[in-house]
């Protein structure tokens, strides 16, 4: 019987089907102009102006996913999992006179108060003391309880130059020069008025109130060369003594970094584009810099050719959200890592607290909030509203970000004692293999499962 | 920062704190009104002298040289051939009289918080960035970025100075004997900028706030920069200001123009649509 025959006859008691209706005016949906980008273009024809967010890129790009250990089996003698000795014990500039010496390879990175309320700023340099670690003082200058709460401190000397005060310089145990950040390379910081308060406002010698949109390049110096200046400037001021780090968005990475060495800091610190802001441009979040898998390699290859390993410190920070993230770019290459906003939701970023309503007060349920820049913050991290500021509990939340910091910690010697290694700065591209044909590209590590490298000649590591 | 300073560890319950990990007490004393000890800084005496010859020194050594003066309370210090080294000077945290017989290189006087500096050259670029208080008084010209992000005190070339002069100011004042360069004032957030001869393009480019008095001509205003009334305040306190440096307008105070923000750009969001092409 054929096909035809067998289709064309029901059996007995079975309906038949129903065709459904062609709909003749509908082809489908276009790709390029999807519903969110309608949207998009009506709101912006509305507002005439580019569209700011806080939080990090929404897109999903290579990253640390998509890259895997390969532990020791047979091959590798694996170190006893949650007894054995790791090192976690980080040190950044060595060849300064005080380097900075960190008890884990993680430290809280530079957010401004501002961005940031009192109790969040206090909390993060809390935490991170409690952790041995490091923070940031971030844009607009220092406040002195964070100095306080603070054993290790980076003063950032960032383009705005707000609140830069040479005597708290003299306090810092590092000098951080802010030249980019990673979700919007090239671009100075945001602040919008809701958070431009009388005390802010005083601290940056700004008019209150007003939208502060801060300069791309620092106002004293243009380029790599006078920069090579400007860092003995600073050291001339610090007496020599502290670690000078220089911050970059990751861009042209490789050229960057060579010329960032070339001004003899002890620190150079990539920020890859999965990095996040309080607030900045939509698409600059979108559109701007390089994935961290591939900044790291870059950066260190770069530091590698100069003969600048060992003297000079990478520090990356970008998407890092567990110990995993975390070993994989010490394997990649880097020698610490800075997190911002896993520091933030750690503080209760995102979190549906009792006190909080995420639908009512910032129209999107917890989880799904980026929306920093209002000044409007749920839970009191990101804003300066005295009411919202009530309910960050600054004791708990410091308990909760040296938690969050130890397990990072914890989670990192894990992989690294799997991988073998009883340092975790041990790790290294070869206890690495890449799941997707780009990550193998940009981080230049063999596919899982073969000893080929998507990008090399030869199809061999790198 | 008054709110900050009433806020103290009591207030926040941080001392019922039931913290795990590194005790913090080493470090943190609540009961201390600001705990610091700001380093660096010296009690001189000005009428303690002394000179030295930077000629066969480095810079770091010249800098040496000028804290161990000071912590000796040396107030009144005089270098001779600095020789237009950079970073010269950096970083004095106290009162001192400082004279430099000869030319600065890069980054001359920066981060300084109280010397009165004289120095009888010439300075190169970003001299006296971030100055706090004090003056610095250069007789010939300058580069770059003079002043920039200057926050206090008064710093004063007598001669022309490069671009970009006045950049992020913060506060305090500049005072321009001769022509200025392109984008000077770019940014400036506070204070005031003398020009006693003319300006490039750009003056005042995106200036949140503050004054600029000019006597010469400028190319062009920069983006929301406008021309204000002269008033007699202004005058006054121009013909001080200048008889302090024994500087005068060519034309007189009265023929100064004064520059200020056109705060259109405060909030752009608040702009009328025909406003918004200001940024373009």
């Amino acid at each position: 019987m054929s096909q035809e025959n067998t289709a064309a006859k029901a059996a007995p008691g079975v309906e038949k089907k129903e065709k459904p209706e062609r709909d003749i005016h509908n082809l489908g949906s276009s790709f390029i102009f999807k519903p969110n980008v309608i949207d998009d273009i009506h709101v912006k024809a509305e507002l005439g102006r580019y569209r700011m967010r806080g939080f990090s890129l929404f897109k999903k790009i290579p990253h640390f996913d998509d890259l895997t250990f390969l532990p020791g089996t047979l091959t590798r003698f694996v170190i006893e999992g949650y007894r054995e000795k790791c090192e976690t014990k980080t040190i950044l500039g060595p060849r300064a006179k005080r380097p900075m010496e960190l008890d884990i390879p993680v430290y809280i990175t530079g957010m401004s108060f501002g961005a940031l309320s009192y109790e969040a700023k206090t909390a993060l340099a809390r935490g991170a003391t409690m952790a041995g670690s490091a923070t940031c003082s971030g844009e607009g200058g220092m406040i002195p309880d964070e100095r306080r709460y603070s054993e290790k401190w980076f003063y950032q000397l960032i383009q705005s130059r707000y609140g830069f005060n040479p005597h708290h310089a003299r306090l810092a145990d590092a000098i951080e020069f802010f030249i980019g950040q990673g979700c919007k390379v090239g671009m100075g910081g945001h602040l919008m008025g809701q958070k431009v308060t009388d005390q802010v406002a005083e601290m940056r010698s700004l008019p209150a109130g007003i939208d502060q949109r801060s300069p791309a390049r620092h106002p004293d110096w243009l380029g790599p060369d006078d920069l090579a200046l400007k860092v003995e400037e600073v050291r001339e001021a610090t007496n020599w003594e502290i670690p000078i780090q220089l911050k970059l968005g990751a861009a042209r990475v490789y050229d960057d970094v060579r010329m960032a060495a070339k001004c003899e800091p002890d620190c150079i610190y990539i920020d890859g584009m999965e990095g996040g802001t309080g607030a900045g441009p939509h698409l600059a979040t979108e559109d701007t810099g390089v994935p961290g898998i591939a900044a790291i390699r870059q950066a260190r290859k770069a530091l590698d050719d100069v003969g600048k390993t060992g003297e000079i410190s990478l520090i990356y920070a970008g998407g890092i959200r567990n110990g995993a993230d975390l070993a994989k770019a010490i394997a990649l290459g880097a020698d610490a890592v800075a997190i911002g906003h896993a520091a933030l939701i750690a503080l209760n970023c995102n979190k549906d607290i009792e006190e909080a309503d995420f639908p009512n007060e910032m129209g999107v349920e917890a989880g799904y909030c980026y929306h920093c820049h209002t000044g409007r913050c749920p839970v009191g991290v990101t804003t300066q509203d005295p009411q919202l500021r009530k309910r960050l509990n600054p004791d708990e939340a410091a308990e909760r970000v040296y938690n969050f910091l130890h397990t990072l910690a914890v989670e990192c010697q894990l992989f690294a004692r799997a991988c073998a290694k009883t340092n975790v700065h041990s790790l290294e591209p070869e206890d690495l293999a890449a799941l997707t044909m780009e990550a193998s590209s940009m981080a230049q590590v063999p596919m899982a499962g073969s000893q080929h490298t998507v990008g090399r000649p030869d199809m061999t590591r790198y | 920062m008054a709110e900050l300073e009433s806020r103290d560890s009591h207030d926040m319950g941080m001392h019922d704190e039931q913290l795990a990990g590194r005790t913090q007490q080493i470090f943190f004393k609540p009961s201390a009104e600001e705990n610091f000890t700001y380093p660096g800084a010296y009690e001189v005496d000005f009428d303690k002298e002394t000179e030295f010859d930077a000629a066969d020194m480095s810079n770091k050594d010249v800098n040496l040289k000028i804290r161990d003066l000071m912590s000796q309370g040396y107030g009144s210090i005089t270098i001779r051939n600095p020789g237009a080294k950079h970073s010269l000077g950096v970083c004095i945290l106290n009162r001192l009289q400082l004279t430099f017989d000869g030319s600065l290189g890069y980054f001359g006087c920066g981060l300084i918080d109280g010397p009165n500096v004289h120095i009888k050259g010439r300075v190169g670029w970003s001299c006296a960035e971030n100055m706090m208080a004090g003056t610095v008084v250069i007789e010939k010209n300058a580069g770059s970025t003079f002043g920039a992000a200057l926050r206090g005190g008064d710093l004063v070339c007598k001669g022309d100075v490069g671009s970009r002069s006045g950049i992020d100011m913060k506060g305090g004042t500049i005072i321009v004997g001769g022509k200025t360069g392109m984008n000077s004032g770019f940014m400036m957030q506070r204070g005031r900028m003398v020009i006693l001869g003319d300006a490039g393009q750009n003056l005042g480019d995106s200036m949140y706030d503050g004054t600029i008095y000019i006597a010469g001509k400028y190319e062009s205003l920069g983006v929301d920069a406008v021309e204000s009334e002269m008033t007699q305040t202004d005058i006054d306190w121009l013909e001080k200001k200048l008889s302090i440096y024994g500087l005068k307008a060519p034309n007189g105070v009265e023929n100064v123009r004064k520059i200020v923000s056109g705060k259109k750009l405060w909030n752009y969001d608040n702009l009328e649509p025909s406003e918004k092409k200001l940024i373009l």
